[in-house]
């Protein structure tokens, strides 16, 4: 129990050395790997779910070789990708976001150390310290954000494609 | 000219005075001649009163003696004041020696009083214990008074008030206490409230923290964040146990920095013009955002409902598509297509109206705050040439206004970003729709029909 009491007040510490940017940052983490999370049972469940109710109506047709067929078929590749894609593009834009995040806290960090260089007129490193971590503190964390957000939305874009070349290989065509 | 004028009026002045007391002179150049000739006569006033004084000659004789006399008698006076006075030094030193030796040991002791109640005296003046005790400064800097100027001495009674005073001070640093006092408001007016305080390092009210200066307790003007000020409420609450509360361990100068951070309106305010414009163009961009996102959540939705019907509706872009087909039934499976892609090209354009502008905001706003980073920094070195590099201060100022339109820039161009992406995302989702499936809607329809 203290344990985590004493964890929580380090997570509290620390979002306060951060200031506010950090906590916007904290949020965009949470939604960008929230939306990760979703796209990962998303391909073990509704993908799945999806392709199968695809699978019977194609193969249940009489005739796949007309223009018509072969625009229904289109038709369906075309919105099991636009499932698959889902919000992938608001993950992309996430990670891009992230560092500029950083980068906001770096700015309002630096404006803090001059503001106690205005008050105090010197270069008194104790004073602008409080400043410095609100620079460098959110800075740090939208790399990391947006470096495991790189790899997990990298990976989602490869099996998004994967998975509809599958789709598109199992939907057979007579000729 | 008035220099002028006033020698005009002294010449015509003297000239009135000659005309009275002596020989007339007709006009400037006879007057010059007469006087170059010294024949000005003295005037029978001048006479008369050199007669005077010669007649009174015996009487200043008389007056002279007399002050020579009065002289000599004050200097025999003064003599003997003199010699009076060396008596009385004598005797003065005479009676010091005795009162030093009659003092003896007691005299260092006096030194150690005054020594102790002045240190006591500038630590309590500190000290946040005087806004519950009042009156004892008085005490003490009568009590100093009195040990320094060598002719009293401080009775036993107020020599242990002393000693009782600076114990007290020991003792209240270690307590915290709750009393009533008169506080000033931020607003200027006086209330009287319960004041508690936390040994000599804070003094707070339910709900505020306060601070002591000039002998006078008064609200901050800006408070810390809401976790410490909450703690205040729960201290004065609190009856026994242990209660946490947010101590300022600088006695109050950290809570005194507050006021010197300016708020966030401030801060804007820094930014100048070309902070404001920054976030005018970002609220253009949110009021784009949201003209699209009523539109694209109407258009869509009406795609979605097209869909899963057989009847075609006109009120969105598939169904138009669709009426193209129903229009060109007897058309071969080429001549359709081409005709339903021209239909699918004529639909794009509303779909993906503004999407490029709020994608061309977020891009302008970083580079705005960069011109108001440059400008800033312009008056800065404007700043560096008229004053030099001497006060960082001078400079400092400058720096953290141009980085405001910095912050001002990223903070429009990060929400815009991602605005963008949302409806972006939503006008490909209909676009995708249009493109790559309505063909295969229009073959469910014909399908369907032959069937039928």
């Amino acid at each position: 129990m203290y344990a985590l009491i004493d964890i929580f007040e380090q997570v509290r510490d620390f979002m306060e050395k951060g200031g506010p940017v950090l906590v916007v940052i904290f949020v965009a983490i949470l939604v960008l790997w929230a939306m990760v999370l979703e796209r990962l049972i998303y391909f073990k469940t509704g993908h799945n779910r999806q392709v199968n109710e695809v699978m019977g109506t194609w193969e249940g047709r009489d005739e796949r070789t007309s223009w018509y067929a072969h625009k229904i078929r289109e038709a369906m590749i075309s919105q099991i990708t636009m499932d698959l894609r889902g919000s992938l593009g608001h993950i992309k834009t996430l990670v891009a976001v992230i560092p500029l995040m950083g980068l906001l806290g770096t700015v309002w960090g630096m404006i803090e150390v001059f503001d106690v260089l205005a008050v105090l007129g010197s270069a008194d490193v104790k004073a602008m310290s409080a400043g410095i971590s609100k620079a460098t503190i959110p800075t740090m964390a939208g790399m990391v954000g947006a470096l495991s957000g790189v790899f997990a939305s990298s990976y989602i874009e490869g099996r998004v494609n994967k998975e509809a070349e599958l789709v598109e290989d199992h939907l057979t065509m007579d000729h | 000219m008035r220099k002028f004028l006033n020698v005009v009026i002294a010449i015509a002045l003297s000239g009135f005075a000659f005309s009275a007391n002596a020989q007339e002179a007709a006009n400037l150049d006879e007057l010059l001649e007469i006087v170059r000739q010294g024949k000005v006569n003295e005037s029978a006033e001048f006479r008369q009163r050199e007669q005077e004084f010669r007649n009174n000659q015996a009487q200043q004789q008389q007056l002279l003696a007399d002050a020579n006399a009065s002289q000599r008698a004050e200097e025999r006076r003064s003599d003997q004041l003199e010699a009076q006075f060396a008596a009385n030094d004598d005797q003065l030193a005479a009676l010091e020696t005795e009162f030093t030796n009659e003092l003896g040991a007691l005299k260092e002791v006096l030194g150690v009083l005054t020594m102790v109640a002045g240190d006591a005296r500038s630590q309590m003046e500190q000290s946040l214990t005087t806004t519950q005790f009042e009156g004892r400064d008085e005490f003490i800097t009568s009590l100093i008074e009195k040990t320094s100027s060598g002719t009293q001495l401080p009775s036993i009674e107020e020599i242990e008030r002393l000693w009782f005073e600076v114990q007290r001070e020991m003792t209240e640093q270690g307590r915290v206490v709750t009393f009533d006092r008169s506080v000033k408001m931020t607003d200027g007016s006086e209330e009287t409230l319960p004041v508690t305080r936390i040994g000599v390092f804070n003094i707070a009210t339910a709900g505020k923290y306060l601070k002591f200066e000039q002998g006078l307790v008064a609200e901050l003007d800006r408070q810390p964040e809401a976790r410490f000020v909450e703690s205040t409420a729960a201290l004065q609450g609190a009856s026994s146990g242990v209660a946490p509360f947010g101590v300022d361990p600088s006695r109050g100068s950290i809570l005194a920095l507050l006021i010197q951070a300016p708020s966030l309106r401030e801060r804007v305010d820094f930014g100048g013009t070309i902070g404001y414009l920054i976030l005018g163009v970002g609220a253009i961009g949110i009021l784009l955002w949201i003209e699209r996102v009523i539109y694209l959540t109407a258009i869509s939705g009406k795609v979605k409902a097209q869909i899963k019907s057989d009847v075609v509706n006109e009120n969105n872009p598939l169904g138009r598509i669709l009426a193209v087909h129903e229009a060109n039934k007897g058309a071969d499976v080429e001549t359709l297509e081409l005709k339903i892609d021209e239909a699918i090209l004529k639909e794009m354009p509303p779909l993906e109206r503004f999407l490029t502008m709020i994608k061309l905001i977020s891009a302008i706003a970083p580079l705005m705050g960069l011109l108001g980073t440059v400008t800033g920094m312009i008056n800065t070195f404007q700043s560096m040439t008229l004053f030099g590099t001497g006060d960082p201060k001078l400079m400092a100022g400058g720096i953290s206004q141009a980085l405001v339109t910095t912050v001002l820039g990223i903070v429009v161009a990060l929400p815009t970003l991602f605005l963008h992406s949302i409806v972006n995302g939503m006008s490909q989702r209909v676009v995708h729709t249009l493109e790559e499936q309505s063909a295969g809607i229009i073959a469910v329809h014909a399908e369907q029909n032959k069937g039928a």
